[in-house]
């Protein structure tokens, strides 16, 4: 019971500070790309502190609801997503201990797949409320992205429920730890996962949901201060999130909480890095894209399992 | 960050975050925007300050005015200064902000900015060099943390001074007073 | 074209004095109730881009003169050979007081803001413009600015002056 609550608790925690950290880490990683030295890795923390402090206009009640959803829904899909620790008897790890997952026993990869979509549609929801005609383009193409990634996203997910037999992410880890990771058992969903991974973050080449420059940072584009912040943090809690799925699926978890973070940070960089150098692509591009390569990397993937079964 | 800086970041995170964290609405007034696309990329760095530039007014809390001000310019430039949240810092850069600079005896553009908007400081030159605009930046957390960047308190305490200086510009604006003034100031006082 | 255009000019209209071609450029004075004709004339002989319709404030003489310069479109490497490569500035004077020209909007479409910029900058009018509002201007200007008799340096004072600031 104890221990139930100090997963509760901890979980968030942990997806919070990640979050914050890969934020800050991501802007000093596409600095000193850029050969530059950028601001100190603690700079999100700063600006989201000063975002509480300021006081911006509230366009209507459904207006600030949809940051509650979109921070519910992240805030929630983080319970479910086992966090390192492993179940194994017999293994002789010197730090392992058990599997750190609040919800692991509730529906697993369905649930997380759709509570992954709160986030999108809660934004989507309330940026029309603002009456920016930015923030309904902006909308629009966050929902047409989200369109994109979720065709590829559930044939990998498909993909790798039926290689592993399981709905259950802790199950799935645990027998990725006994027979090797999922990146050498099911290699072509890991790849398909890959490249639709910036569409998911939402960054570079796939940031067209948030074009500052374009569309007045899209569906962004009437929210300041304290609603601002929230989103900050909801976008932290989503980046964890998606990169913890990653991890999870086709990297094996981790044996205790400090691999399953070396992970995680390991997955960013290498999506940051290549996304540092890539240009933003239009919506037609990214939708093409993702409804053509990793889509059928994907369905190669399950006819490849289906018939080695 | 030395035992001196936690301890400040201890007592007031509210000031020091808003030093820190500086976003520069990329409102392109005149000839000086010029100068802000070298100050915000690789050579001269300004993400280092914690200054980026946002695209919306909503998101920003510094405003700086890179140029001559010309009364269409005046306008939007009004309009995007209240839709910032509070606490905002307005920077007037270049002197055609200060006193007209080139312009000075032009038709169409105004010749001191801080009768329109309150203006928390100033960056002589034409055009400011990069450098200048980092002195600038750090002059002005200076300020905040002594608390003369009050730009915005003193826009609200003298708001009807303000409005009335642009309705003398302007005749009817389109836009309603952003705090109540005249006789509903008074309704509101009792 | 260009020496086939000169006479052409004259032949057709009377009252027209044509300079040039020198350099690439030819001048053509035309009276002022005659220039759409003129435009006509001139864009159906080749000259198909107007490029800018200016005004000059001659104020010792009493007049406006409004030039408009027409080129022509350079289609493709091989057409655009030395002949039609001109410029013709066509030029009409009008008197200083009100101003008045016909506009040239249904055979230049594109001068409706030149026309709006004159018209709000000098005074010129110019019958048959559908929107002939002020352009750049906020203001309401006793004498328009860019004529010669408009003193910038008392209107700044009055204007911008007479603000008072809103603390020291």
């Amino acid at each position: 019971m104890v221990s139930d609550i100090i997963q509760f608790v901890l979980s968030p925690l942990i997806a919070l500070v990640t979050g914050v950290f890969l934020l800050g880490l991501s802007r000093k990683i596409i600095a000193r790309i850029h050969r530059r030295y950028g601001p100190p890795i603690y700079q999100p923390v700063i600006d989201v502190l000063r975002l509480m402090t300021q006081r911006s206009v509230s366009h209507g009640a459904v207006f600030e609801l949809g940051v509650v959803f979109a921070l519910a829904g992240s805030f929630v899909t983080v319970l479910f997503i086992p966090l390192g620790g492993t179940e194994l008897a017999g293994e002789a790890h010197p730090f392992a201990h058990g599997v750190l997952c609040p919800l692991s026993s509730a529906g697993g990869l369905l649930v997380v797949m759709y509570l992954m979509l709160y986030g999108p549609l809660g934004i989507a929801l309330a940026a029309g409320e603002s009456a920016n005609p930015n923030a309904s383009i902006g909308v629009s193409r966050k929902l047409l992205l989200a369109l994109a990634y979720e065709v590829p996203f559930l044939l990998v997910i498909l993909a790798v429920m039926s290689h592993y037999e399981t709905i259950s992410i802790t199950e799935i880890v645990a027998r990725q730890q006994e027979s090797g990771w999922g990146v050498l058992s099911v290699p072509l969903s890991a790849a398909a996962a890959f490249l639709i991974l910036p569409a998911m973050l939402g960054i570079r080449p796939f940031d067209v949901a948030s074009a500052p420059q374009e569309i007045a940072s899209g569906p962004l584009a009437e929210y300041g201060g304290t609603y601002l912040g929230l989103l900050a943090v909801q976008k932290a809690l989503h980046l964890f999130v998606v990169i913890a799925l990653f991890t999870d699926l086709f990297l094996g978890g981790g044996v205790n909480l400090a691999t399953f973070l070396l992970k995680v940070m390991a997955v960013f960089v290498v999506a940051e890095l290549i996304s540092a150098v890539l240009p933003r692509v239009r919506i037609e591009t990214a939708v093409k894209f993702c409804w053509k390569w990793p889509a059928a990397l994907a369905c190669l993937q399950m006819v490849v399992t289906t018939l080695s079964k | 960050m030395d035992r001196n800086q936690i301890g400040k970041w201890l007592r007031n995170p509210a000031k020091m975050a808003n030093k820190y964290s500086l976003h520069a609405v990329y409102f392109c007034t005149g000839c000086g925007i010029i100068e802000i696309p070298p100050v915000i990329t690789t050579r001269w760095d300004a993400e280092r300050f914690g200054v980026l530039p946002v695209a919306t007014p909503r998101q920003g809390n510094l405003f700086m005015i890179t140029g001559y001000v010309s009364l269409k310019t005046l306008k939007a430039i009004i309009r995007t200064y209240e839709q910032m949240p509070d606490p905002k810092y307005t920077v007037g850069f270049g002197s055609c902000p200060i006193n007209g600079g080139m312009y000075w005896d032009s038709y169409n553009t105004i010749k001191h900015l801080d009768r329109y908007i309150p203006v928390d400081g100033w960056i002589a030159g034409c055009m400011p060099r990069p450098e200048a605009v980092f002195v600038g930046v750090t002059h002005l957390w200076t300020l905040i943390d002594k608390g003369k960047a009050d730009g915005y308190l003193r826009y609200r305490k003298n708001y009807a001074a303000y409005r009335r200086n642009q309705e003398m510009l302007f005749g009817e604006l389109d836009w309603s007073p952003l705090y109540p003034v005249g006789d509903e100031a008074e309704e509101a006082k009792r | 074209m260009n020496a086939s255009l000169r006479t052409g000019l004259e032949a057709t209209f009377k009252g027209v004095e044509v300079t040039g071609p020198r350099d690439g450029m030819m001048s053509v004075s035309a009276p002022s109730d005659s220039i759409p004709v003129v435009l006509g004339y001139l864009k159906d002989q080749g000259l198909d881009h107007l490029a800018l319709v200016s005004c000059v404030d001659w104020i010792d003489q009493g007049k406006f003169e409004v030039i408009y310069l027409l080129t022509c479109y350079m289609r493709n490497d091989t057409d655009y050979s030395a002949e039609q490569r001109l410029h013709v500035l066509l030029r009409t004077e009008v008197p200083r007081e009100s101003p008045s020209l016909r506009s040239v909007i249904e055979v230049f479409a594109n001068a409706e803001p030149y026309e709006r910029e004159i018209h709000e900058l000098y005074g010129v009018h110019f019958e048959g413009h559908p929107r002939l509002i002020p352009l750049f201007l906020e203001r309401h200007y006793e004498v328009p600015p860019f004529r010669k008799d408009f003193d910038t340096r008392a209107y700044v004072e009055q204007t911008f002056g007479s603000i008072p600031p809103v603390e020291d």
